[in-house]
């Protein structure tokens, strides 16, 4: 890259302070997010926002990761003006953001946040909000996401906890080894191929491996699983919140918007797993138990559908 | 030995009768169930020929209470609705005439065409329960409702009701016109002889007790604060609003949330509830500024968009 001519002329050797000065003033506008720049709001067709954790039920100290999804028509390459809410209440250790081009059209981005609760109780996370100009209306407009609750405990992991999560270790080892093997598999069979059809075109490269990360357990089981070995209002809570997520909830979205879409409509199992954690997330205490009992073979029907609404991301 | 178990009526079965007269309208049948379980009073608008009056009067024949109509009219007076009293010469005393508020049901037709005074005479009946006739105070029957109607089309000779009447109501009903195979199913049921009423469907002890059981359906705190959140967004600073709902209206949304989650049976209130009694609640209650008027605005569009805007619990 050709160095700046300014700064070329700049040849003394006390200053090396101003010629900086001047490379950064220089080249500003193009590494140096220009806070003039950034007041000027994207016009987007937002699709979707929302706001998930891998974890609803957990003990302090131990990490999550927090998942923002945007999904808007427009094809672009980062997306600005996206403010996380307060997280005072914990560690964060860091974050990860990409905008890819989606299949369905326009863009999917993903900001994925590492943190761990501080305290135990409901720790309630307020929704992720975007500022951009609505396409609908070119007004300028915050777009929220929905909020995040999650049920912070304090005691250490008990020995059924422990052995959960040996069993899923290893339940999640297997499935790496056997996602390895899948291209190792491949290629044998491909080489073969090409040995006994020496004519055939040059052979392809093998698919990328996958990448190594250990395959999430779906989340909404494992609540359900956790609501079912203890009946608690912020459990049910946290289905609730998972279940609204998969099915790309807005805030302001009741049961009654829901069921009238046609993924409830068109699957009896989701429509029925909504209202009854609905019904359990807002029974009188006295019945919270029995609720829940009512809501489980619902939520576990959803559960084990072939085709879960919604899989995890 | 043959025991008869009397089966106590369900406030659903006041609204399946309501539904096998009045072709469609669900919305103006389920509010005129609501409010009556909640106890307040209804103020439906809409066009002429819209079955205004024939469900108030379907309602009042189901209740299977005393119902009274007055036509009101601009040459109305205070006395035509409350009564009178009327010096006896036989007795040579005055004896008091009552007027026909003392009712329990009360439909109160074309309401804005009576000047103000005759208006609040009504309206003061409305909120005291009791009407003042010469120097003695006479309770009015339990249950009373008042059911008014208002056509928004001819307002030449009219007489607005002032916020504070308005607030009076519990909901402000818009009643509008049938769909086409609504109108056919009218056309057939109404095309020849006058439509059947329902008789004595329920009594009035029925009614009386389903507002106790209404007092008792649970309402958790998230929704209670939800319900409050929409009422102080009509308060908020607004480019339409000249003044928000008062807590009259956080009250009235509360009580109509318990008779909705009450007539679908349950025990308990979600925020479907909440959020389908918001805009009969609030839109009588909202003060739009002359701006609004200046530029037409269409107050439902403002009192949605705030509804929209209130985070669901």
């Amino acid at each position: 890259m050709a160095r700046d001519p300014i700064v070329k002329r700049l040849s003394c050797a006390a200053c090396p302070l101003l010629r900086a000065g001047l490379a950064a003033f220089a080249l500003g506008p193009v590494f140096i997010p220009f806070p003039a720049l950034t007041q000027v709001l994207a016009q987007l067709h937002v699709r979707t926002f929302t706001l998930s954790s891998d974890r609803y039920a957990l003990h302090v100290g131990e990490q999550l990761h927090l998942t923002i999804v945007v999904h808007v028509d427009e094809r672009i390459g980062q997306l600005d003006n996206v403010t996380l809410p307060d997280l005072s209440g914990f560690d964060v250790y860091g974050d990860e953001r990409r905008c890819a081009r989606a299949r369905r059209g326009g863009t999917d981005c993903t900001e994925v946040v590492l943190i761990a609760p501080k305290e135990t109780g409901d720790r309630t996370i307020d929704p992720v909000t975007l500022d951009a100009v609505d396409a609908r209306n070119h007004r300028p407009s915050r777009f929220a996401s929905n909020r995040v609750t999650l049920h912070v405990t304090g005691e250490p992991f008990s020995a059924t906890d422990a052995a959960r999560q040996v069993s899923h270790v290893a339940l999640d080892t297997l499935v790496v080894l056997g996602a390895a093997a899948i291209p190792f598999v491949l290629g044998l069979l491909l080489l073969r191929a090409t040995r006994r059809r020496p004519a055939s075109p040059p052979p392809v490269a093998a698919p990328p491996a996958p990448s190594p990360l250990v395959r999430p357990v779906d989340p909404l089981l494992r609540l359900v699983v956790s609501l079912r070995d203890e009946p608690g209002r912020a459990r049910v809570l946290a289905v609730r919140d998972e279940l609204r997520r998969r099915v790309g909830a807005r805030d302001e979205e009741t049961l009654g918007d829901l069921e009238a879409r046609d993924a409830a409509r068109n699957k009896p199992a989701l429509g029925d797993a909504l209202r009854a954690i609905e019904y359990a997330a807002f029974v009188e205490e006295a019945r919270l138990v029995d609720a829940v009992r009512e809501a489980l073979p619902a939520l576990e029907r959803l559960v084990a559908a072939a085709d879960p609404v919604g899989a995890a991301p | 030995m043959t025991v008869t178990q009397q089966i106590a009526p369900r406030p659903a079965d006041l609204l399946e009768a309501l539904r096998a007269t009045i072709v469609g309208q669900r919305a103006v049948l389920d509010a005129l169930v609501h409010a009556l379980i909640a106890g307040g009073h209804i103020v439906l608008e809409g066009p002429p020929g819209l079955a205004k009056t024939l469900a108030c009067r379907a309602l009042a024949s189901a209740v299977g209470g005393t119902f009274k109509r007055v036509q009101f009219t601009p040459d109305l007076l205070p006395s035509d609705i409350v009564g009178t009293r009327i010096f006896d010469q036989r007795s040579g005393d005055f004896t008091t005439s009552f007027g026909p508020i003392f009712a329990n049901m009360v439909l109160a037709d074309e309401i804005n065409r009576a000047p103000a005074k005759v208006q609040s005479a009504l309206l003061e009946a409305m909120q005291e329960g009791q009407v003042t006739i010469g120097p003695h105070t006479f309770s009015l029957p339990d249950p009373f409702v008042v059911t008014a109607t208002m056509n928004p089309l001819d307002s030449e000779g009219t007489y607005a009701l002032p916020l504070a009447q308005l607030d009076r109501f519990l909901v402000k009903v818009l009643v509008d016109y049938p769909t086409r195979d609504e109108e056919l199913r009218i056309l057939e049921r109404f095309g020849g002889e006058p439509p059947a009423m329902p008789r004595d469907v329920v009594g009035i002890g029925d009614v009386v007790r389903w507002r106790g059981d209404a007092r008792a359906i649970y309402v958790e705190p998230r929704l209670s604060a939800y319900a409050v959140q929409l009422v102080a967004a009509t308060r908020a600073a607004h480019d339409y609003i000249d003044r928000g709902a008062s807590p009259r209206a956080t009250l009235a949304l509360v009580a109509l949330a318990r008779a909705r989650a009450l007539v679908e049976g349950r025990t308990f209130v979600v925020p479907d509830d909440v959020r389908a009694g918001a805009a009969p609640v609030l839109r009588h209650r909202v003060a739009l500024n002359y701006r609004a008027l200046a530029e037409r605005v269409d107050p439902e569009e403002i009192v949605a968009s705030i509804i929209a805007g209130v985070p669901t619990p």
